[in-house]
């Protein structure tokens, strides 16, 4: 029996070792649009985990089971684990709207069906900026 | 003798440790007693610079106390102006979702990159916009004001599809609604006298839901009931000096036109266009060149 016990308690130290060293987390960043979703993959119109708010912490992680175009970045938002467009994060916390105008944004009591469009909505937009002269 | 001599040996010893102990004890409380010294202090802190900060450390809180009463004040306004735009857009962006359908999976069709090629190219630099592909017939194209001049452009995916428009080609309708932009059209369609009235004001109560059901319906009707001939004439000619200098532009800008004006009439799931942008037909005539007669 301590034949087989003595493998398994080994192998399963270097697994959880093996996890432990995969994953690296980048930073806390903050999130910069009014409303977002973290993405189920890295894709702008991929299922939302969960919503969130302008200036909502996120925690970025690299991990080398996780191979994501450069444009995203694979974070842990309380329990859950997805994708967020980088350019929705910022590494300092952001001046939001609904900090701003806390009375106005609450007192719209927009409904679940909103906030999940809010939040979809700037996944849709294609953005242009031109460079400067 | 010799007893006597190591009396005074032995008194000796312990007298001398305790005299030397006592001076030490005297010395530090001196000290303890300089460094309570409140003029000390004085001296030292002007010597390093310390009670300049503590009166710029004061003069910092005072300030930050303004910029809270401020921020506390603000809490209960209704936004800026250009918050209040860029809000408003979105609102009803939100509010219609089903109905202007831009929730849906869609390939990357390029047009940002082909857009700011054009705009450098014009020489518009340092400027930035949205763009929102709609998957619905009923409305073709638009523009509605977006915060701090971040306007965004509506265009419909049927539309586009149906007309077969290149990248240049949409590029090209979305500069016609560039120059409506800056030529403050678009603003001015939505604006009311409330809007006026109510952005940067402070909240009564609760917020003005009819406020918010006026501007909805200003949005609605301003992507519903077009620009007049006259609008249309000043973005043509704006459009023809600016596109001028490129040839190239120019006949795919009236190559386009053209197209217009035959799918328009054409196609009565477009025929409304005409109303909305009058029309294809008329700007190919103010672009055309008048024939001089010899």
């Amino acid at each position: 029996m301590m034949k087989w016990i003595i493998p398994f308690l080994l192998s399963s130290t270097l697994l959880a070792q093996n996890k432990a060293t995969d994953e690296k987390v980048v930073g806390l960043f903050y999130f910069l649009p009014i409303l977002g979703h973290v993405h189920q993959s890295p894709e702008k119109t991929s299922a939302s985990m969960t919503t969130i708010q302008c200036s909502h912490p996120v925690k970025v992680i690299e991990s080398s089971k996780v191979i994501i175009n450069e444009a995203w970045a694979y974070v842990e938002v309380a329990d859950y684990r997805g994708f967020i467009r980088k350019e929705f994060l910022s590494e300092k916390r952001p001046d939001c709207f609904q900090g701003r105008y806390p009375n106005f944004f609450d007192g719209l009591n927009l409904d679940l069906s909103e906030l999940y469009y809010w939040g979809r909505l700037y996944d849709q937009y294609i953005q242009v900026e031109t460079r400067v002269r | 003798m010799i007893n006597i001599f190591k009396s005074k040996l032995a008194f000796a010893s312990l007298i001398l440790p305790l005299m030397v102990f006592g001076n030490e004890i005297k010395l530090q409380e001196e000290k303890e007693l300089e460094v309570v010294n409140f003029n000390s202090i004085k001296k030292v802190l002007q010597e390093d610079g310390l009670s300049q900060q503590a009166i710029n450390k004061k003069k910092e809180v005072e300030k930050l106390k303004v910029e809270k009463a401020k921020i506390s004040a603000q809490r209960n306004l209704y936004p800026q102006e250009e918050d209040m735009w860029g809000f408003l857009t979105e609102y009803f962006l939100v509010k219609n979702a089903q109905l202007l359908n831009w929730d849906y999976q869609k390939p990357e069709y390029g047009i940002d990159q082909s857009f700011k090629e054009l705009l450098e190219k014009l020489g518009f630099y340092q400027k930035k916009l949205k763009i929102l592909v709609l998957n619905t017939p009923s409305i073709h194209r638009g523009i509605l004001p977006g915060a701090h001049k971040e306007d965004i452009y509506l265009i419909s995916l049927p539309f586009m599809r149906a007309l077969d428009l290149s990248k240049l080609e949409i590029s090209l309708l979305l500069l016609e609604d560039f120059f409506r932009s800056e030529e403050g059209m678009v603003r001015s369609r939505i604006k009311t006298k409330s809007f006026d009235e109510i952005t940067g004001s402070s909240i009564k109560g609760k917020i003005d839901q009819n406020f918010l059901k006026e501007m909805m319906g200003k949005y609605d009707s301003s992507l519903k009931t077009g620009y007049s001939f006259q609008q249309q004439f000043e973005i043509t000619k704006k459009m023809d000096s600016y596109l001028k200098a490129h040839p190239d532009l120019w006949n795919t800008y009236f190559r386009l036109l053209r197209k217009l004006n035959d799918f328009t009439k054409g196609n009565n799931l477009y025929k409304n266009y005409i109303n909305l942008y009058p029309s294809p037909e008329m700007q190919i005539k103010w672009l055309t060149p008048e024939k001089k007669v010899l």
